[in-house]
C-alpha cells in the first residue's frame, strides 16, 4: 500500500496505490487521521490504482467522512476500477459518497 | 479453462493477507479469471478469513486455516475450515447499509459483501471444524 498526497488549492489528494485490506488499512487511517489534525477539511481520494479493497478500506473512508462532516468538510473519491466501485454500492456507501470518473472531474465538485 | 485444485494452509495472523493475495493472484491468472471475478473471489475469502483470525479463536495461540480452491465446470468452489468457536456466517443476519451517513453501522458489512457477491454459502460444523463452503459462478464474457 502506498499513499500519494498532492495539495491543489485547499484540496488534499490521496492517491492509492495497491491493496487495502485490513493489514494495509491502518497506513492509510493513519494518514488521514493527521492530515484532518493538521487542518484539511477538502479531500479527494484517488482509486486509478488500487487493485483491492475489503470492509476494512470501507470502514476507513466511512470514518474519515464522518470525521470530515463534524469539522464542515468534504471527501470526494475518483477513478474507481469497475468491480472497486460495485463493492461501494452493494455497501451503499454510494447514496451518501460522491464517486466520480476523473480527479479532474472529484476537484470541480470537492 | 482447465480445472485447477489448490490448497493453502494460514496461520491466524492478519499479515498473512498478503500470501493470501498472491496464492489468489496466481491461481486466477492460472484458470485464466478475468480481474474482477478474481477480486470477488478475493474478497470473500479475505472478509472470511478477517473474521476468523479477529472473532474466532477464545485464545492467542497458534492456529490455521484452511482455504481450498477449485475449479469446474465453469464455477469456483472455496471451502475454509477452522478448529475455533463454532461461528456460522450464512446463518448471521446482514442488513443493508442504505440507512443515513449518521446511522450507518458498519458491524457485519464484510459478511454482507461475501453474501452479495457469491453465489451461494454454506456452512457445517463437521469434526470440531467450521467448514464453510463458497460457490462463485464464472460469468461468461
Amino acid at each position: 500500500m502506498e499513499i500519494i498526497e498532492n495539495q491543489k488549492e485547499d484540496v488534499s489528494i490521496f492517491k492509492l496505490n495497491g491493496r487495502l485490506d485490513s493489514n494495509t488499512s491502518p497506513v492509510l487511517e493513519k494518514k488521514l487521521v493527521s492530515a484532518i489534525e493538521n487542518g484539511t477539511r477538502n479531500m479527494v481520494i484517488d482509486f486509478e490504482n488500487l487493485d483491492y479493497i475489503s470492509s476494512a478500506g470501507l470502514r476507513i473512508i466511512l470514518k474519515t467522512t464522518k470525521d470530515l462532516k463534524r469539522t464542515d468538510g468534504h471527501i470526494v473519491l475518483c477513478a474507481m476500477q469497475d468491480y472497486v466501485r460495485e463493492v461501494f454500492e452493494i455497501a451503499g456507501f454510494d447514496t451518501f459518497l460522491p464517486i466520480f470518473s476523473t480527479v479532474d472531474e472529484a476537484l470541480t465538485k470537492v | 479453462m482447465p480445472r485447477k485444485n489448490v490448497s493453502i494452509k494460514l496461520k491466524n495472523r492478519i499479515s498473512e493477507l498478503e500470501r493470501l493475495g498472491q496464492k489468489l493472484q496466481a491461481f486466477g491468472e492460472g484458470i485464466g479469471l478475468s480481474k474482477k471475478c478474481l477480486f470477488q473471489i478475493h474478497l470473500a475469502v479475505d472478509e472470511l478469513f478477517t473474521n476468523i483470525v479477529k472473532y474466532g479463536f477464545a485464545d492467542h495461540n497458534l492456529h490455521y486455516i484452511a482455504v481450498t480452491l477449485s475449479h469446474r465446470d465453469g464455477k469456483i468452489s472455496i471451502r475454509v475450515e477452522d478448529n475455533g468457536i463454532p461461528f456460522d456466517p450464512a446463518a448471521k443476519q446482514t442488513s443493508e447499509l442504505k440507512d443515513p451517513l449518521e446511522h450507518c453501522k458498519i458491524g457485519g458489512l464484510g459478511l454482507h459483501l461475501v453474501k452479495k457477491i457469491m453465489d451461494d454459502i454454506a456452512y457445517e460444523r463437521r469434526g470440531g471444524k467450521n467448514v464453510i463452503t463458497l460457490v462463485k459462478y464464472i460469468p461468461h464474457t
